[in-house]
């Protein structure tokens, strides 16, 4: 299933890239336009693309992925910090560095495994010592927040 | 500058008490994240980018090096003591090394092992001096049309090399070379593919998209495991005495180690993990008893220790003399050197060559320090592996988060980050190495910009463009490396399937 969904995807990708290629100015041999090499590029990934989706349904040997199965408890601890990531980024503009790293970090180690002292400790000690790094120290304008 | 001379100027630069700080800075660096599995020289490099913007390009690139090499010196003490590489040019050295450890020998593998590095890396260097001196002597003459031979070379050679199939090799490359036209053309400053995002407009940068592959992606791979406990075997200082014996029969698989890793750090591939194998199956192939590899033969640790030392200085060597990075650690360096408005290419050498020799200078101070680090405090650093690990995927996950924005304080820069996080994840659950998309992202706008200038000279011949001599034995020699090994095993194939067919049809 995923092993013939990945070159479908690919494909569809590469027709997508290939006409917005061809809407930017092709120009000619003598004189390449903006378009002229990412039309290159897109064939050459249709043809990657093709290819893909050739040795997934011909049922070629290596095309199967081998999909490593996890127990529920891992798969359960990556998506809660791939989540956890994404909140940080959706966050971060809003509430500020500070408050986004402390409750990503507590909530990341909590879910990884930590005692929920240790988590919040580790999460404020974290979020102090690289808002000061960072900010005080390298003068990066990490957003503070509405506080 | 004569190479001698050179390199005595290169010391007095390297000498200076904030470069020798910057390369302490950086081999110590190195040295942890070589320890750590699961965190590789490439991340750790992308981390610490935005900090060397301040500095002098020359520290700068004394010290992101110093994480590359000092990686090396690392790795093969995790490998030695834990039986799990701490880095993947350490994968080689635990098959002999940690059955070593179990014979009690562990002290002798570590020396060994560092010892090797120490002497690769110092040949590495002599290699550096003499071969890019050379090379840009030869580069200055290069145009586009060459430059444009030796991109598309190093993509479809990195292809073969990186393991795995070519097919995902390829799709990689694809997807590299796309993300590479984000942005603004170069030459007709048009907006390409950036839907209006104006932050799109200059491209989809580099370092984010290695801190995700590498870091973020490394890092969601130790949280599928959550709290995990190592066991580690101690060490004690006067265990770490070879015998005589052992020095031995160590000396020549150092000597040709070091020769294996530095050429095969000249060749577009992930030169370190490569040369180790390499060194390896060389070992093997020159001892007398084969059959022992395997049971903690200490050659088995001496050639590919030295093996992938020489590959991280030898692939300095296109990076420096031809400004182009053939792996996503040089292309780190790179990044670093441009940012400071450096063009690195032929004329380098010649035009700064306070970076150059004080580069080069600096790879003798930081593997001397290396040597002292690894040797004396090993206990010290397999201390770091007692850390517990979920606190410390946690910490590297916040330290990209505030990295990635540092750069150019930008919020798409923190997608870019988590996207390609994830989708590095992805790619390593599917077993697919993502460096031919972050080398194609790389030299893709090279490779367009050489590609176009080229086009325009030779009035859009193509013919032209690859027929002079030197472009077209670049393209040659990298078809053959492309197809060659397909066809011998076709014509192989051929040859051993018939008997096959006998058998199996009686």
């Amino acid at each position: 299933m995923l092993a013939r969904a990945v070159p479908l995807v690919l494909l569809v990708a590469a027709g997508a890239y290939l006409i917005l290629a061809l809407r930017l100015p092709f120009g000619a041999a003598a004189r390449p336009g903006a378009g002229f090499y990412p039309v290159i590029v897109a064939a050459f990934a249709l043809v990657v693309a093709l290819a893909a989706t050739a040795s997934a349904f011909r049922g070629a040997p290596g095309a199967e992925i081998p999909a490593a199965e996890l127990d529920v408890a891992a798969r359960r601890r990556v998506t809660i910090s791939v989540v956890a990531l994404l909140a940080f980024c959706l966050a971060l503009p809003w509430v500020g560095y500070p408050a986004a790293a402390f409750v990503f970090v507590a909530v990341v180690l909590r879910y990884l495994g930590a005692r929920w002292t240790t988590a919040l400790l580790t999460g404020a000690a974290s979020s102090a010592g690289s808002y000061g790094l960072f900010a005080v120290l390298l003068d990066v304008p990490l957003p503070r927040g509405p506080w | 500058m004569g190479p001698l001379e050179g390199l005595a100027y290169g010391f007095s630069i390297a000498l200076l008490p904030s470069n020798l700080f910057a390369c302490f800075v950086g081999v110590l660096v190195g040295t942890i994240v070589g320890v750590l599995p699961g965190i590789g020289p490439v991340g750790a490099m992308a981390l610490l980018l935005p900090s060397t913007f301040a500095m002098h390009p020359a520290t700068a690139l004394i010290m992101l090096a110093g994480i590359y090499y000092g990686a090396m010196y690392g790795g093969s003490t995790t490998s030695i003591l834990v039986n799990v590489p701490g880095e993947a040019g350490s994968v080689v050295t635990l098959l002999d090394g940690y059955q070593m450890t179990r014979k009690g020998r562990a002290g002798a593998a570590l020396t060994i092992s560092a010892v090797g590095s120490f002497v690769a890396g110092t040949v590495g260097v002599v290699g550096i001096m003499l071969a890019a001196g050379w090379l840009a002597d030869v580069a200055i003459q290069f145009g586009p049309p060459e430059y444009f031979a030796i991109t598309l070379g190093g993509i479809l050679l990195l292809s073969r090399l990186s393991g795995g199939s070519i097919l995902n090799a390829f799709v990689m490359v694809a997807l590299g070379l796309a993300l590479g036209t984000v942005g603004m053309d170069s030459i007709s400053a048009l907006r390409r593919f950036t839907f209006g995002s104006v932050q799109l407009a200059q491209g989809v940068d580099l370092v984010p998209v290695i801190m995700g592959v590498y870091g973020v992606a490394e890092v969601l791979l130790l949280a599928e495991e959550g709290i995990a406990k190592t066991q580690i075997a101690g060490v004690k200082l006067r265990e770490l005495l070879p015998t005589p014996e052992e020095w031995r029969r160590s000396s020549m698989p150092i000597a040709r180690g070091s020769v294996v890793g530095f050429l095969t750090g000249l060749v577009p591939g992930p030169a370190a993990v490569l040369s180790t194998f390499i060194s390896y199956t060389v070992e093997k192939k020159m001892s007398r008893t084969p059959e022992k590899f395997g049971t903690g033969m200490i050659e088995g640790v001496a050639g590919p220790e030295a093996a992938n030392n020489g590959a991280t200085a030898g692939a300095m060597v296109p990076l420096l003399s031809l400004g182009i990075p053939f792996s996503p650690a040089t292309a780190i360096l790179l990044g670093a050197l441009v940012v400071h408005g450096l063009q690195p290419g032929p004329l380098l050498i010649s035009q700064r060559p306070e970076v150059f020799w004080g580069f080069v200078a600096s790879m003798y101070i930081g593997n001397l320090m290396l040597l002292i680090l690894n040797l004396p405090l090993v206990g010290v650093f397999v201390t770091v592996l007692r850390m517990p690990q979920h606190v410390l995927a946690t910490l590297v996950l916040l330290l990209c988060l505030v990295g990635a924005f540092s750069l150019s304080n930008s919020f798409l820069d923190l997608w870019v980050l988590v996207l390609f996080g994830v989708f590095g994840y992805a790619l390593r659950k599917l077993r697919v190495d993502p460096s031919p998309m972050v080398v194609a992202l790389v030299l893709g706008p090279m490779m367009e910009k050489t590609l176009r200038q080229a086009l325009f000279l030779t009035r859009g011949s193509v013919v032209d463009l690859v027929a002079r001599p030197l472009s077209a034995t670049i393209l040659v020699l990298a078809a053959a490396a492309l197809l060659g090994p397909p066809i011998v095993r076709l014509l192989r194939g051929r040859r051993l399937a018939k008997p096959i067919s006998h058998a199996s049809n009686p």
